[in-house]
């Protein structure tokens, strides 16, 4: 890996968090994470071969970070996720498949075209990976963001008037 | 602030949390966020119980208000695009709600600015287009004269789709019609003698285009369980993939006859 690479990584996340639509000023966050993902998988995939595997560990890092800086900053992590696996995003591999494919060369796009769906693959898993290790390791936030029906919570703490809103549920259906 | 419940009209609170599901998926949310956003508004709100369903084409939003009282609304999503910053907002404003910071009046003027918030100018969009394509050129093995025709390339490709989709072309032609555009010029750039490698400028440009967000989406929803969002996402990104492999090979293609041969 040229020394350079992540910068290339961090200026083209950068213009992508741009055009996603996010603000500026988060814009050099969303570039040091996509470096982040560049710099762990460029040698990992250099060193083994295997695209998948280096995507898995990349996304795992992109995911981690993410989500660190969500709490930080209040933002939710996929914000932040969105721009930093981009420089990761097999597009290079949807373009060779597709030239293989239009030069006659169906084995050789057959296998470029499996390996580019196994880094998408392993991009995703690297993203729920992270999002599990986050909520194992922060149990405030499975209180405040994973529960499917939040009890209402007035904000002088008191609760609402007839116990909890299912039970108020279930007495009215009687 | 403890009558809240009584005061605000049930219709009232069944929409804001319906809308700001659909702000949210419509600005490329994961579906989980969007159903847990519906579900904590309506309950903060004083609903008793609220289920959201959302899928990438529409969220239903069924809500038993103080009253006992069973309302459902379906809310059709028929525009998807990527605007990171309504994401963020949207969530900030659920918070804002659960935690009851803000009043229902106030947060429904919010949400609608909110979703008036407008993406990024032709020309501000161009240049970020430029900076994405040019860099991730580099990327990928160009030199500094491929980065530049990838930029340039870039800037223009990148407004093709908006353009398309206001005169109501679908999608897929868009995207077959752009990665078509771009791979010809990349082609053109590289006989003319301006840049060096056609693949890398290719890819810097293509990447624009490329649903890499999409995949990686569906493949979440469907490891979140949120199956039918997941397949819903699979298609749409099977589908412009499809429509960008055969708009570059249909440059090539082209490219081929009439400079006899391929790049």
């Amino acid at each position: 890996m040229s020394p350079l690479e992540p910068l290339w990584a961090a200026l083209a996340t950068a213009g992508f968090a741009a055009l996603f639509g996010l603000r500026l000023r988060e814009a050099p966050v969303a570039a040091a994470v996509g470096a982040l993902g560049w710099a762990i998988a460029a040698p990992i995939a250099a060193a083994t071969g295997s695209t998948p595997v280096a995507d898995l560990a990349g996304a795992v890092v992109v995911g981690l970070a993410a989500e660190i800086i969500a709490v930080l900053r209040k933002r939710p992590a996929s914000v932040y996720i969105a721009c930093g696996i981009i420089p990761l995003v097999p597009g290079a591999g949807m373009y060779y498949t597709m030239l293989q494919y239009s030069r006659g060369l169906n084995l050789e796009a057959q296998e470029t075209g499996i390996s580019t769906l196994a880094a998408a693959g392993a991009i995703a898993a690297g993203i729920a990976i992270s999002g599990a290790m986050a909520r194992i390791f922060s149990l405030r936030r499975i209180a405040g963001r994973r529960r499917p029906t939040p009890l209402r919570r007035r904000s002088d703490g008191t609760e609402a008037p007839g116990g909890s809103p299912k039970e108020a549920a279930t007495s009215r259906r009687r | 602030m403890s009558d809240r419940q009584t005061k605000i009209d049930p219709e009232e609170i069944l929409l804001l949390a319906a809308d700001a599901a659909r702000v949210a998926l419509e600005s490329g949310a994961e579906t989980y966020r969007a159903e847990e956003t519906a579900t904590a508004i309506a309950t903060a709100m004083g609903g008793a119980e609220a289920e959201c369903y959302a899928t990438p084409t529409g969220v239903t939003l069924s809500f038993m208000g103080g009253d006992g009282r069973v309302r459902t609304i379906l809310r059709r999503i028929k525009r998807r695009s990527m605007n990171l910053e309504r994401v963020a907002l949207v969530s900030a404003l659920s918070r804002s709600i659960v935690s009851g910071d803000i009043e229902i009046a106030d947060a429904a003027t919010e949400l609608g600015r909110i979703e008036s918030r407008r993406a990024l100018g032709p020309l501000a969009s161009s240049t970020a287009a430029a900076v994405g394509a040019g860099f991730f050129s580099m990327l990928f093995g160009g030199a500094w004269n491929d980065a530049i025709v990838a930029a340039a390339v870039g800037a223009f490709v990148s407004r093709l789709p908006p353009v398309l989709a206001a005169r109501r072309i679908a999608d897929f032609l868009a995207s077959l019609a752009a990665a078509a555009a771009g791979t010809l010029l990349c082609l053109a750039a590289r006989e003319a003698g301006i840049s060096s490698s056609a693949d890398a400028t290719i890819i810097g440009v293509l990447m624009l285009l490329v649903p890499g967000i999409a995949v990686t989406n569906a493949i979440r929803d469907t490891i979140a369980g949120d199956l039918v969002a997941g397949v819903a996402r699979g298609a749409d990104a099977f589908m412009s993939a499809a429509a960008i492999a055969a708009g570059a090979g249909l440059s090539y293609w082209l490219w081929g006859l009439v400079a006899g041969g391929p790049g």
